[in-house]
């Protein structure tokens, strides 16, 4: 909904080359771990943010694309496909799952959307667990990336060009007509029908493209930590993550995944140390929060304060009685 | 003039009721046609039909010569068949403009010509002054325009508008009127739907289509429909029907 002004486009090359920056001047690899994993849930958030913000159809599944990113590159990678071209097919693969599932369950409307979406990814993640294919509960080891020296400052960089490309997708779709669509079909299905709007169709799409950068922020976190389970990967905790980080920085905002990221990971890697396990309460502190003080996040609340005119003043002149220009 | 809407012995059942019983009415391109009835007689079943919001059972609807009886909502609206809701529908965290601009989406890509397209309609209707407040602030005389706003930006050769003045004050819903007159200079032909309205239907319709349990009752021009004991019959009961002869 933001314009993407002249301006702003530097203050955004600005921030990001600055981020980019920040490997050089880290102590250690934990805290670079740490700044890979906020800035990928960043990309997460806000491919997220096409589907969920943007068409307003809650996913709770996503994990299912992050998976299949992170099992696709590790399994097509032991078939001898290329490493970065298994990156590339499994984010395919991925899209094409969400074509597939889009196409049946985007006929249906509100929470059986969400409901169909945890379904899904629950059946990948037994699927998974059985599959001796797979590595099964056992587990995968996925190849590496990039080479020891650099590594963690290669992944920090490699989660900052996602998030960037993500940010750029969703830059883009906050002002093309394709953006404008889903707003349409998030805001009421019927209008946006009445106007023209294919609506399965263009919540397919959106889908689509959130898949696609999904699986690849999976496939990058499936190498950057060398081995993966179904619980790590295709665990629902991942979907509400991604979600709640959206919805908390604003769902339907630019920078609002950006803002829920940095604020979620941030605490709850500050809490993990002090409270094993605290970041599932402060998850469900943050839901309650969101749901009754911040409906539209951070970001989106921010917005209402200072910027929108949401109610017109009393002022306003009432509509004209008769035509303005004489009728004929 | 050539024929722009017409509907062959249409039926629409919902489970036992039949909101619709085998209605035939053809209609030409720019004219202002009203389908009036009492509450409940079908009138919005009718507008859901041709908008492809429904399907009936029965029947066929022709729009300028092509069948459209089947046509999913948004081909019949890509096709030239604008309308509004009875219960408004405005997309309420977007602002008047965008809300307008959505139907311009449907001829450009382009984000300033839908702003401008926008604007120019938002001009006619008078409502210039509220673009930039979101839609859901808005009085139901403002939304009601809206509606016609964002069916209008899609250059509809049709405009559906069902109930288009209920809630209105006498004075809003007049002042409607002369703008809804005005619709024939955008080429738009017009289905108005009125519960009982009368004073709008009067002034600016052509020609009357009068609904009542789902069935057509009577159809003609305003003045000698509401003289049709028929219609009498349905709007006030048969007592009245004697003591208007």
């Amino acid at each position: 909904m933001t314009a993407l002004r002249g301006w702003r486009i530097f203050a955004l090359l600005g921030v990001t080359a600055v981020f980019a920056c920040l490997p050089l001047f880290l102590p250690n690899d934990y805290v670079l771990q740490v700044f890979f994993r906020i800035v990928l849930f960043a990309a997460l958030g806000l491919a997220w943010n096409l589907v969920g913000g943007y068409a307003g159809q809650l996913s709770l599944g996503h994990v299912a694309y992050f998976g299949v990113g992170a099992y696709g590159m590790a399994m097509l990678y032991a078939h001898h496909v290329p490493l970065w071209l298994s990156v590339l097919f499994s984010a395919l693969i991925a899209t094409g799952f969400a074509a597939i599932i889009g196409s049946i369950v985007f006929r249906l409307r509100g929470p059986y959307f969400t409901l169909s979406t945890i379904a899904f990814a629950e059946v990948l993640r037994l699927s998974v667990t059985n599959l001796p294919a797979a590595g099964g509960a056992i587990g995968l080891s996925t190849p590496a990336l990039f080479p020891p020296g650099a590594f963690w400052k290669m992944f920090y960089l490699s989660a900052v060009a996602l998030a960037f490309v993500s940010f750029l997708v969703n830059a883009w779709t906050s002002r093309s007509r394709f953006g404008y669509y889903l707003m349409a079909i998030r805001e009421d299905e019927d209008t946006a029908a009445a106007v023209g709007i294919d609506t399965a169709n263009y919540k397919l799409r959106a889908l689509m493209a959130s898949a696609f950068l999904t699986a690849l922020g999976g496939g990058l976190y499936g190498s950057a930590f060398q081995f993966i389970v179904p619980d790590s990967v295709l665990s629902g905790e991942i979907s509400v993550q991604i979600a709640i980080i959206t919805m908390l920085g604003g769902a339907g905002t630019l920078l609002g995944p950006v803002v829920g990221a940095v604020l979620l990971l941030a605490a709850s890697e500050l809490f993990k140390n002090k409270f094993q396990e605290s970041h599932l309460l402060t998850y469900g502190i943050l839901i309650v929060i969101v749901v009754l003080v911040l409906p539209e996040g951070i970001v989106g609340g921010l917005k209402q304060l200072f910027q929108r005119k949401t109610k017109p003043p009393a002022s306003v002149a009432p509509l004209a009685a008769t035509p303005a220009q004489g009728g004929d | 003039m050539s024929t722009i809407l017409e509907l062959r012995n249409v039926s629409k059942r919902f489970g036992g009721l039949r909101a619709v019983k085998e209605v035939s009415f053809t209609m030409d391109s720019g004219e202002i046609l009203f389908v009036i009835g009492p509450n409940g007689a079908g009138k919005t079943t009718v507008f859901n039909l041709v908008s492809g919001f429904l399907h009936p059972e029965e029947g066929q609807i022709l729009f300028r010569g092509e069948d459209i009886t089947r046509s999913a909502p948004h081909v019949s609206a890509r096709k030239g068949i604008g309308r509004t809701f009875q219960i408004v529908k405005p997309l309420p965290s977007l602002t008047v403009q965008q809300n307008v601009m959505l139907g311009c989406f449907m001829h450009t890509g382009h984000l300033h010509e839908a702003e401008d397209a926008a604007s120019k309609i938002l001009d006619f209707l008078q409502m210039s002054h509220l673009k930039d407040f979101e839609a859901r602030g808005l009085p139901l005389a403002a939304l009601k325009r809206l509606e016609i706003a964002r069916a209008l930006a899609t250059k509809p050769k049709l405009i559906l508008l069902d109930e288009v003045v209920s809630g209105l004050t006498t004075s809003e819903a007049l002042a409607l009127a002369d703008l809804l007159l005005r619709l024939r200079e955008w080429g738009v032909s017009v289905v108005g739907g009125v519960e009982h309205v009368m004073q709008v239907v009067m002034k600016i319709a052509d020609r009357v289509v009068v609904l009542d349990y789902g069935a057509k009752i009577a159809e003609g021009k305003p003045a000698d429909v509401v003289k049709d004991p028929a219609v009498i019959e349905a709007y006030l009961g048969a007592k009245y029907k004697e003591m208007a002869h």
